[in-house]
C-alpha cells in the first residue's frame, strides 16, 4: 500500500564537494591545465596536498615531497603550483554562496565542502543534484559531486560512490540506488573509508569480525558503544539510516578552519551581524592559539534562507590579513570588512568565518613591531628619526628574527596570480 | 549648542557603531534639508554587477576587439552565469587560453569573430563545440 500524499517527506542531507578543490580552482582561470597533471603544493613549496586525477594517474601519492618530485617532473608534463589560498578562499566562497541558495540548511563543513538539507521526491532531489553540479561547474568553473541520503554519513558515502563510478554522473541518491548494489559497495569498501573512522580504530574492530562498511552497519549499536565510544556509536546508527550527527558549529580541518551556523532567529541589523562576526573572530584566535597556529588569510560570509526568496542576499568577502595572526583584533576586524555588504532589513539565516593558509606560529617576537598597537605608539615614526638622524643600520628591528621567522621567507615560487582577489592580478584574455 | 551627529538610537544592546551616522554634521536644533534626502552614495557594484558570486574581473590583452570599444589594457565584467547568446561579446576558451570575441549564431552555423579587419573568424559547427568561459557585460574602457 503506498504511503498517504500528504505524510511529509522527511528532510534528507545532500553532501556536494570540489573535485580536487586546488586544482581545480587553479584551471578555472587557467585552462591550459585541462588535461594536464597538476600538483599543489603545501607552505613552503613542501609536499603535493592536491593532485589533478592525471597526477593520481602517474602514482604520484597524496604527501609526495616536491623535491622527489621536481627532477621528473618535465618528463612527466606535470605543473606544480604554490598553494594560492587568496584564490581558493574566494573560489570557496563563491561555491558556498551559490549552493545556499538551493537550501535554507547549509552547512560549510570545509573549504571544498558543505552538508545541505535537502527535500522531494527522488527524481527531484537527483534534479537538484544535477542543478547544482551544473551551476557550480558553469558559474564558478569547478566541478562538485554530490551523495544526498538520510544521514551524514551515508550522503558522504554516496558522495564518494559519484565520485568513484562514472555510471552516476557525478551525482548519487543513496535511496534510489538497488538494496543490492548499495550492500554490494559496503561490502567492498573497508571501515577505514567511512567518514568518522579512525585508522587506529580498524585492528579493533577487525578484531570483532568488522572488516566492511557493511559489517558495522549491521553491527549492534549499543556493543559498539560499550566497546568503543558514542562517536562510533553515531556512525553505526547514521550507516543504518538515523541521523545523529548534529550540526557542528566549529571544525579544524587540514589547512583550514570554520565556524558558521543558521541563526534560529534572523539576524535582521548589521550591528546584529557585527556581534556574531565578533564572537566568531574572538572564537578563531583561541582555537588557532590552542593549536599552535597563525592564519594570513579569513574568509566572511554570510545568507538569507532560500525560504525567502524575495530579499536574497550572500554577500562574503575574502580578506588577506596584513601579517599570518591570531590576533583576535585583527580577526574580527577582518571579519567585520563583510558588514558593508550587509543589507539592513534583510534577513539572514546563516554566517560564518574560515581561516586558511594555516601556519605554525614562529619566533616572531621581533615581527610584533609591525602589528597596529606598536605603530600607534610611534615606533615606526622613532625608527625612522633614529634612522634619519644616525643613518642606515643603526638601528634595526630585531633583524635576525626576521630572517629566521617562517612567514616571511615562506617560498612560494610557483604561484598563480590573486586572478579575484587583485587588481593588479586579473586573468588576462585574449584579443588576438 | 556645538555641532552633533544625529540621529541617535540609544541601546544597550547595540554598539557604538550601531548608531546611526548622517553624511553632514547637523547644528542642533537646525537640521539639514539634504539630510532626508541622502540614501548613500553611487555603489558601483550595485549598478555593474547583477550576480557578485557568478561575475568575475579581467583584463584584455590585444586589440581585436577595437571594433567594440574594447581596448588593449581595458578590464571586462564578465558574468558566468549568463547563457551566451547571438551577438554576445564572450569569453571562449581556444587552445588552452581564454580569448575574446564576439560571438554570432546563424543558420549556417557559429562563429566567433574579431572586431578589427586584422583578426580571421573562427567557424564551428555548433555551441556545444565551443567552451564558453563567461559573457562580457560591462568594458571598463581607460579613457
Amino acid at each position: 500500500m503506498s504511503k498517504p500524499a500528504t505524510m511529509r517527506r522527511m528532510p534528507l542531507i545532500a553532501h556536494v564537494d570540489v573535485n580536487c578543490f586546488y586544482a581545480s580552482a587553479e584551471r578555472s582561470f587557467d585552462p591550459s591545465l585541462e588535461g594536464k597533471p597538476v600538483v599543489v603544493l603545501s607552505n613552503n613549496d613542501g609536499c603535493a596536498v592536491t593532485r589533478s586525477p592525471e597526477a593520481k594517474a602517474l602514482g604520484i601519492p597524496l604527501g609526495e615531497p616536491w623535491f622527489k618530485l621536481a627532477p621528473r617532473a618535465k618528463e612527466w608534463g606535470l605543473v606544480a603550483l604554490s598553494s594560492n589560498y587568496e584564490l581558493y578562499g574566494d573560489i570557496s566562497a563563491r561555491v558556498m554562496e551559490l549552493l545556499g541558495r538551493y537550501s535554507a540548511w547549509l552547512e560549510v563543513y570545509s573549504i571544498d565542502e558543505a552538508f545541505l538539507g535537502v527535500k522531494g521526491t527522488p527524481d527531484e532531489l537527483l534534479a537538484l543534484g544535477r542543478t547544482m553540479k551544473t551551476a557550480v561547474r558553469r558559474n564558478v568553473g569547478v566541478p562538485v559531486c554530490v551523495g544526498i541520503a538520510a544521514t551524514k554519513t551515508l550522503a558522504k558515502l554516496a558522495n564518494k560512490w559519484a565520485k568513484n563510478n562514472p555510471a552516476f554522473d557525478g551525482v548519487c541518491h543513496w535511496d534510489s540506488v538497488a538494496p543490492a548494489d548499495r550492500e554490494s559497495l559496503m561490502g567492498r569498501l573497508s571501515v577505514i573509508e567511512i567518514w568518522g573512522v579512525a585508522t587506529r580504530l580498524t585492528k579493533r574492530l577487525n578484531v570483532l569480525g568488522i572488516h566492511s562498511i557493511l559489517d558495522l552497519s549491521r553491527a549492534d549499536p549499543v556493543m559498539i558503544r560499550d566497546r568503543f565510544s558514542v562517536v562510533m556509536m553515531r556512525t553505526v546508527l547514521e550507516l543504518q539510516g538515523t541521523p545523529c550527527i548534529p550540526m557542528e558549529e566549529e571544525r579544524i580541518g587540514r589547512d583550514q578552519l570554520i565556524f558558521s551556523r543558521s541563526f534560529a532567529t534572523s539576524i535582521t541589523t548589521a550591528a546584529g551581524m557585527r556581534q556574531v562576526l565578533s564572537v566568531y573572530g574572538q572564537q578563531a584566535s583561541a582555537r588557532l592559539a590552542k593549536h599552535g597556529l597563525q592564519a594570513k588569510v579569513l574568509t566572511a560570509f554570510a545568507g538569507t534562507s532560500h525560504f525567502n526568496p524575495k530579499d536574497t542576499s550572500y554577500p562574503s568577502v575574502c580578506v588577506p590579513l596584513p601579517m599570518p595572526t591570531a590576533d583576535p583584533v585583527l580577526l574580527t576586524r577582518a571579519a567585520h570588512t563583510l558588514l558593508p555588504h550587509i543589507s539592513e532589513g534583510v534577513r539572514y539565516a546563516r554566517a560564518g568565518i574560515m581561516v586558511t593558509d594555516l601556519r605554525p606560529t614562529g619566533n616572531q617576537a621581533p615581527l610584533a613591531l609591525f602589528e597596529n598597537p606598536h605603530e600607534e605608539r610611534r615606533v615606526g615614526t622613532l625608527l625612522d628619526d633614529v634612522t634619519r638622524r644616525y643613518g642606515r643600520g643603526s638601528i634595526g628591528l630585531g633583524h635576525a628574527g626576521i630572517r629566521g621567522g617562517p612567514d616571511w621567507t615562506m617560498k612560494r615560487d610557483m604561484l598563480s596570480p590573486r586572478y579575484t582577489t587583485h587588481w593588479d592580478e586579473l586573468p588576462l584574455v585574449k584579443a588576438a | 549648542m556645538g555641532v552633533v551627529v544625529g540621529p541617535r538610537v540609544i541601546d544597550a544592546g547595540m554598539s557604538l557603531l550601531s548608531v546611526l551616522i548622517s553624511p553632514v554634521p547637523v547644528a542642533a536644533g537646525y537640521p539639514s534639508p539634504a539630510q532626508d534626502y541622502f540614501d548613500g552614495r553611487i555603489d558601483l557594484n550595485e549598478h555593474l554587477i547583477k550576480d557578485i558570486t557568478s561575475t568575475y574581473v579581467v583584463r584584455v590583452s590585444g586589440d581585436s576587439m577595437q571594433g567594440a570599444g574594447i581596448s588593449d589594457g581595458d578590464e571586462l565584467i564578465v558574468n558566468r552565469a549568463l547563457e551566451p547568446k547571438d551577438g554576445s561579446v564572450v569569453i571562449a576558451v581556444l587552445d588552452g587560453e581564454l580569448t575574446i570575441k564576439r560571438l554570432r549564431i546563424t543558420a549556417t552555423g557559429v562563429v566567433l569573430q574579431a572586431e578589427n579587419p586584422a583578426y580571421p573568424d573562427i567557424r564551428v559547427p555548433s555551441v556545444s563545440d565551443l567552451v564558453i568561459w563567461g559573457v562580457a557585460t560591462r568594458c571598463l574602457h581607460h579613457v
